[in-house]
């Protein structure tokens, strides 16, 4: 397809696929003129019929004035440097010629006999324009990563990693297959780059995977899914576990007689039965319906569209069931999907076979048995590919005859596949986390939009984010779900309900107060307002698995406590308004709490008449109710109420009793001895003492709802990620660790390499490196390494001396200077001068000492 | 252990003291008013502290049967007594006395902390029971063997010891080594904490003789195990009312008061005989056992299945009726609140006139309920006895079966009996004995009437057996029978019923009560 890169000139119809999807032809320019001619034709015809009314005719003229360009579409086919590939991309080995005569020849042989058939997919270019075998596109390469292991997690890669590119025209065999090598580079490639890659990991992951060229629908030709339900949205099918009916025992009482006329329930069903009848049928024609309008528009290339895909045979790798992978997508198909339409050929590294069944019922039915010969033609005989099971007998009896000639002639005869020309496959850490080009992709479904995005990409941690519409058009916004990783707050899931306005947010275990989940409306984050919160109840010490708060209530839950304790409910007052000094700082601006309820789960080791079930602290009455467990045989409580002391309030003081007006009680045992007024007394004390525990408790969930609200804002304005111990690239604080190592261990060389310096070196250079030295030459060479130390001593003591001097000079200048402007100068400037002495005179005092100390030094050598 | 103050006088545990001391220690301020004024009773005691008070003998303490902790330190006691009562105590300090035998605490086996530091103990025993003994201070003391020491391995629980200051106590280390050796799941000696180096070493020192020890232990709990096990399968047995029925137990039952039959077994001939009759009858024996354990089997799960649909009826009504009253309760709760603003005295008639047809309208429902629960549970038990007595009925048919069939055992065993007794007779007549008999068995022989009485007698015998073992099984299952239905009657019928009325009219009482009182409240 040269001519795709030139551009289509001429008056094209913007709806190709519309009006001439039928007779397109290979070439755009014979199209266009076909066009042409046809509309010729038509102007003639309306030219033809006199009898048009003024109407039509004004129509006419006023169609004539639209003349409809087409897109300029630029299309410049990517153009690959040879210099960058090595000469396996350039240059056919013997065997690769070979090969490729072969494969000729078999075309040649297939066209002759299939006339009607379409050409098969040989022989593309590759990127430098050289003929190469399909098969041996084919590098099967294992990379050192786990994702690519399984078939699943790879053909999410590859969907990923690249972007792709359609076929041009869609009903066309491209001409150039790029290596897989390249495809990785570029990021970029139609579905023939994508099945030869995603093949290749396969294989090296021991797959027994081919590459399928065939027929598919548009949806699937262009990786169109805005028809299917996005995949994180299919909700596992829940197991409906049915409710066990009750076993109807020997013994099993007989229920109460059912006094309701039968006729009449009878009867109540039936109109009950025929509303739902009417409603499911309802529903079942709005489902219809809906169907009816999401289903594609027809497709006038269908059944034309080139498509390739991977086939996974069973067999390998406990694959159980053969299918299909899209590699576009990157999902799964069983092998009778209705989006495959039909198949020409499959290949892989070792051979290539022609489907010789019939497609025209899609591909169901086919068999992949490829070792029969009558379904698939291959293309090398007697690779080791799975023949057709001959039965044992026959085989017996051939092999009596001529086994060994038949051998010779086979090994002759064969040619095998020769070596991929590929290079290996190469990814890089970086890149394969990057994922997808640029670390972003988004994908449509059907009424949902997904949106990745690599690791450690996005500030926030973000890795997807899935948005669910209403609509088809994805106008109505109905709900986010944002997926994060590695948030150092262990967010995982974000679920923000457009409906309801509710965002609900899931963290991983491990923070502090042990959220699990947090709940609350979009338009009130502040404390005090709606909102849910769910705990890891068994990494805490109180054991709240639960806390639902109103503005005016609270309710917590709890499970596995020591004191039975499993609820607790709190109505709040309103806020009252005071005026003059606050009480306390405590109780400064909270609000006031109207009633307390603990529930409390039954104590074995107490008797139910002892052990409290329900305790109600009515604050605002002053009064406190209990009521007790029902006894296994009983079906009312024992409940007892106290009303408090006037004086309970003030500290210290001791509290009178009087029975009758404080305490009421009901037993529900009539006979059981009544307490005694002590234990009463102390009990009223107790609870009193409960009470304010319980209050206590109140403000610190308050606060600790105050507390994690501040910690998540906080939190979601930092956004920091974790990073792992072993992520050399990220982990900065590894990094410069890692560099300070390396650094070391250079100085380290360096000075090695400093010790290995023969300082004698240069003079026995001068006197021409003898062999030997002579003792006159070693005495000259031993006077002349003093002269040279002496003479570096010497300058090295005048080059302190002169530094020396000149600082000492510069000094006085500025002190000169100083002298000068002492009156009128800024106090800023003062003290800089004064800086500047202090740091001169400490100059000149190392300098000083430095050079008194060479002094010495000198002193030493002579 | 002499005292510089002797010549105080020895004072004795009585009301008067008692009372002083339970006031004292008793609940102080507002609460202690209250108390004094209402009284003490006590055996509501949980705590005594009786110390200084020169006590020497202790009595008067039964009727504190709830104390939990009792403090007798520093007096001059002498025996430990008197209390046997206080089964609940835990904590029992008796350091600073004159102690000289351990004795007396059979009785208290939830006591976890013993300390009699400080008195003239010469040996550790009579401590059995305490079980649960977690702490024990007995140091200064006059206790001279270690080995004594052995003794507390038995308390599994024991983690503190303290018995620093007795004579075996001269060489520490050898007294140290040998306690941690010994007793190896203590954790503090002399309230420090054990390391685990010096059990190691110890451990070391002493592993042989302490290898005896855990095997010996060892051994005796197998023991008991297997004559626990023992036990407890012959339990299951007689429940099955076939005990000893798969041993030779009736067989040699048969045989254990008759005198005649043994000697006549010792005839030429009747070895052979008696050990085919003997096999014989075991397998029928053996199959009466195995029948009766899967009887048993049988009716247990008839009877477990028949209390589980019992309580789930029970439940599922109890279920409905506090349903039934939390409705009412909200309905009370909004009534009241209702009333508590109204002032308008007709409408506040009219409204507590509305509350209490409601009443009495759950008195209906309670009453209806409980009625309806009432005949369900009655058919129920009427079908549960019916089957049982059938099933009954049949064990019993089967096990005569069997056992008729030991009776025509008994009975062809008589009739070869006959015959080879005739036949000695025969020849011991004739003098052709080829062996010797006995004497006693010789005697038998004397005529023909004596030998077939004999005979005769021992087959009666025999059979009178087999008939006491039927009878005795069909009365004890009979027994059984009506025992458990009389039971089930009583409880389940009378008394549930019984109690459950009156628990709903309690309840419907004090609603009315309560509304009638508010009544006389408002009233003007």
């Amino acid at each position: 397809m040269e001519s795709a890169s030139e551009e289509s000139p001429g008056l094209v119809p913007t709806d190709l696929d519309t009006t001439e999807g039928a007779d397109v032809t290979n070439d755009s320019s014979e199209l266009t003129a076909d066009i042409g001619e046809d509309q010729e034709g038509s102007s003639e015809n309306v030219e033809g019929e006199e009898e048009l009314s003024p109407d039509a005719e004004a129509l006419k003229e006023e169609l004539a004035k639209i003349v409809v360009h087409s897109p300029a579409i630029e299309k410049i086919e990517e153009k690959f440097d040879p210099a960058e590939f090595p000469d396996s991309y350039k240059n056919n080995l013997p065997k690769e010629l070979l090969i490729l005569q072969y494969s000729d020849n078999f075309r040649r042989q297939y066209v002759h006999l299939y006339r009607d058939r379409k050409p098969l997919f040989l022989n593309p270019v590759n990127e430098c324009g050289v003929e190469k075998f399909v098969c041996t596109t084919i590098n099967p390469t294992q990379l050192p990563y786990k994702e690519l292991y399984d078939w699943d997690t790879a053909a999410e890669f590859v969907a990923d990693y690249l972007d792709f590119e359609t076929l041009d025209p869609p009903y066309e065999l491209p001409t150039r297959l790029l290596s897989p090598t390249t495809v990785l580079k570029r990021q970029k490639g139609n579905c023939f780059e994508y099945s030869t890659l995603l093949c290749s990991f396969l294989l090296s992951a021991g797959y027994d995977a081919y590459v399928v060229n065939g027929y598919a629908t548009k949806e699937t030709c262009l990786a169109d899914e805005t028809r299917e339900i996005c995949p994180l949205l299919t909700k596992k099918e829940q197991k409906v576990e049915e409710a066990k009916k009750k076993e109807l025992k020997k013994y099993t009482v007989k229920p109460p007689r059912d006094l309701q006329s039968k006729f009449e329930m009878k009867m109540e069903q039936r109109k009950i039965a025929a509303k739902e009848a009417e409603e499911a049928k309802r529903r079942q024609e709005e489902i219809e319906r809906q169907l009816e309008l999401e289903k594609p528009p027809p497709d006038p290339l269908y059944g034309l569209r080139i498509h390739t895909w991977i086939l996974v045979l069973s067999g390998k790798r406990e694959v159980a069931e053969s299918f299909f992978i899209e590699p576009f997508t990157g999902l799964p198909y069983p092998v009778d999907s209705t989006n495959y339409l039909g198949i020409e050929s499959v290949w892989n590294n070792t051979n290539y076979w022609v489907n010789m069944q019939d497609c025209s019922n899609g591909v169901q039915g086919l068999s992949y048995d490829l070792g029969d010969c009558t379904r698939w033609e291959y293309m090398f005989p007697g690779l080791d590919k799975p023949l057709l099971q001959i039965p044992e007998a026959e085989e017996d009896l051939m092999a009596g005859l001529d086994e060994e000639e038949d051998e010779d002639k086979e090994i002759e005869k064969h040619l095998d596949m020769p070596p991929t020309w590929v290079e290996p496959l190469k990814l890089s850490l970086k890149d394969f986390q990057m994922r997808c080009p640029l670390g972003k992709k988004s994908k449509l479904y059907k009424r949902a939009k997904l949106e990745k995005f690599a690791h450690y990409l996005m500030p926030d941690g973000l890795i997807s984010r899935l948005s669910v519409y209403d609509d088809r058009e994805l106008t109505d916004l109905m709900l986010i779900k944002e997926y994060y990783a590695h948030r150092q707050d262990k967010l995982h899931t974000k679920i923000h309900n457009h409906r309801t306005g509710w965002i609900s947010e899931h963290f991983y275990p491990g923070r502090h107060r042990c959220l699990k989940e947090h709940q609350y409306k979009a338009s009130a984050p502040a404390p005090e307002n709606e909102r849910t919160m769910i705990f890891y109840n068994e990494a805490r010490v109180d054991g709240l698995k639960k806390r639902i708060e109103t503005p005016l209530e609270m309710t917590e839950h709890f499970v596995n406590r020591d004191d039975f304790m499993f609820y607790k409910h709190v109505d709040f007052g309103k806020r009252q308004k005071k005026f003059g000094p606050q009480e306390g700082s405590g109780s400064g601006n909270t609000r006031p709490i109207n009633k307390m309820i603990q529930k409390f789960h039954r104590n074995k080791s107490k008797q139910a008449n002892e052990d409290i079930a329900e305790l109600i602290f009515l604050i605002s009455e002053d009064k406190i109710q209990i009521s007790y467990h029902t006894e296994d045989a009983r079906i009312v409580s024992s409940t007892r109420e106290y009303i408090k002391p006037s004086n309970w309030e003030e500290k210290g003081a001791t509290l009178k009793w009087e029975s009758d007006q404080l305490h009421q009680t009901f037993q529900v045992d009539a006979d059981i001895k009544s307490k005694k007024q002590v234990d009463i007394y102390q009990m009223m004390l107790h609870l009193l003492k409960c009470e304010d525990v319980c209050r206590e408790r109140v403000r610190e969930s308050e606060d600790e709802v105050r507390e994690i609200l501040n910690g998540r804002s906080k939190e979601d304005t930092e956004s920091e990620l974790e990073i792992g111990v072993y992520d050399t690239e990220r982990n900065e604080k590894a990094k410069t660790h890692r560099k300070e190592l390396e650094r070391l261990q250079l100085e380290e060389k360096m000075r090695k390499q400093e010790m290995e310096i023969d300082y004698l070196a240069p003079f026995l250079a001068q006197i021409g490196d003898p062999e030997k030295v002579l003792r006159n030459q070693a005495f000259k060479l031993k006077e002349d390494c003093l002269n040279d130390l002496k003479q570096r001593l010497i300058d090295k003591a005048n080059l302190i001396q002169a530094r020396f001097e000149k600082e000492t000079q510069e000094l006085q200048k500025k002190q000169a200077w100083y002298q000068q402007n002492q009156v009128n100068m800024p106090k800023e400037n003062e003290e800089d001068y004064l800086n500047y002495c202090s740091d001169a005179m400490f100059r000149i005092h190392i300098l000083e000492v430095r050079l008194n100390r060479w002094v010495k030094v000198e002193n030493l050598y002579y | 252990m002499s005292r510089l103050y002797d010549t105080v006088e020895p004072s004795v545990i009585d009301e008067d003291m008692l009372q002083r001391a339970v006031e004292e220690q008793g609940p102080k301020e507002e609460a202690g008013k209250l108390a004094k004024a209402e009284g003490i009773d006590f055996n509501d005691v949980t705590n005594l502290r009786l110390d200084f008070k020169n006590i020497l003998k202790i009595d008067n303490l039964w009727e504190f049967t709830n104390l939990v902790k009792l403090q007798l330190d520093n007096n001059i006691i002498e025996r430990i007594e008197g209390m046997e009562l206080l089964v609940n105590l835990v904590w029992l300090d008796l350091s600073f006395n004159n102690i000289e035998v351990i004795e007396g605490l059979g009785t208290l086996t939830k006591l976890q902390d013993l300390t009699v530091y400080n008195n003239r103990i010469s040996r550790i025993e009579n401590m059995d029971n305490l079980k649960d003994l977690q702490v024990l201070s007995i140091g200064n003391n006059q206790l001279t063997e270690l080995e004594n020491l052995v003794y507390l391995r038995k308390f599994k629980k024991l983690k503190t010891l303290n018995a620093t200051g007795n004579p075996f106590c001269e060489n520490v280390e050898t007294y140290k080594q040998y306690v941690v050796a010994y007793l190896s799941h203590l954790e503090f000696l002399d309230y420090r904490l054990i390391d685990e180096q010096s059990k190691v070493a110890a451990k070391e020192k002493y592993a042989m003789p302490i290898d005896e020890i855990i095997h010996n232990e060892e051994a005796e709990e197998r023991k008991q195990q297997e004559n626990e096990i023992k036990q407890k399968e012959l339990q299951i047995h007689t429940k099955a009312y076939v005990e000893y029925l798969d041993g030779s137990s009736l067989f040699d039952s048969m045989y254990a008061e008759d005198s005649d039959g043994q000697r006549l077994n010792e005839m030429p001939g009747v070895d052979e005989l008696l050990a085919g009759f003997k096999e014989k009858f075991l397998g029928v024996c053996q199959k009466i056992f195995e029948y009766g354990l899967s009887e048993n089997e049988k009716r247990q799960a008839e009877v477990n299945q028949f209390w589980e649909c019992v309580e789930e009826a029970k439940t599922e009504n109890k279920e409905a009726g506090m349903k039934i009253i939390g409705a009412f309760f909200e309905e009370r709760k909004r009534v009241l609140a209702e009333l508590g603003t109204i002032t308008d005295n007709q409408v506040i008639d009219d409204k507590i006139e509305a509350y209490q047809s409601q009443i009495n309208e759950l008195w209906d429902k309670l009453m209806s309920l409980e009625l309806q629960l009432v005949d369900q549970l009655e058919d129920v038990i009427k079908d549960f006895e019916r089957n049982m007595q059938e099933m009954v009925s049949t064990f019993l048919e089967n096990v005569k079966g069997h056992l008729t069939q030991c009776r025509d055992l008994e009975n062809m065993h008589h009739e070869r009996m006959m015959e080879i007794s005739i036949v000695t007779l025969e020849k011991v007549i004739k003098n052709e004995l080829d062996d010797e008999i006995t004497e006693e068995l010789r005697m038998l022989f004397v005529d023909k009437d004596t030998i077939i009485g004999a005979v005769s007698s021992s087959h009666d015998l025999h059979l009178l057996k087999i008939d006491n073992k039927e009878d005795d099984i069909e009365t004890r299952i009979k027994n059984w029978l009506s025992a458990m239905m009389e039971k089930i009657r009583n409880e389940e019928e009378i008394k549930r019923n019984r109690v459950r009325v009156v628990e709903i009219n309690h309840q419907i009482d004090h609603f009315k009560e309560e509304i009638d009182n508010l009544d006389f409240l408002q009233g003007p």
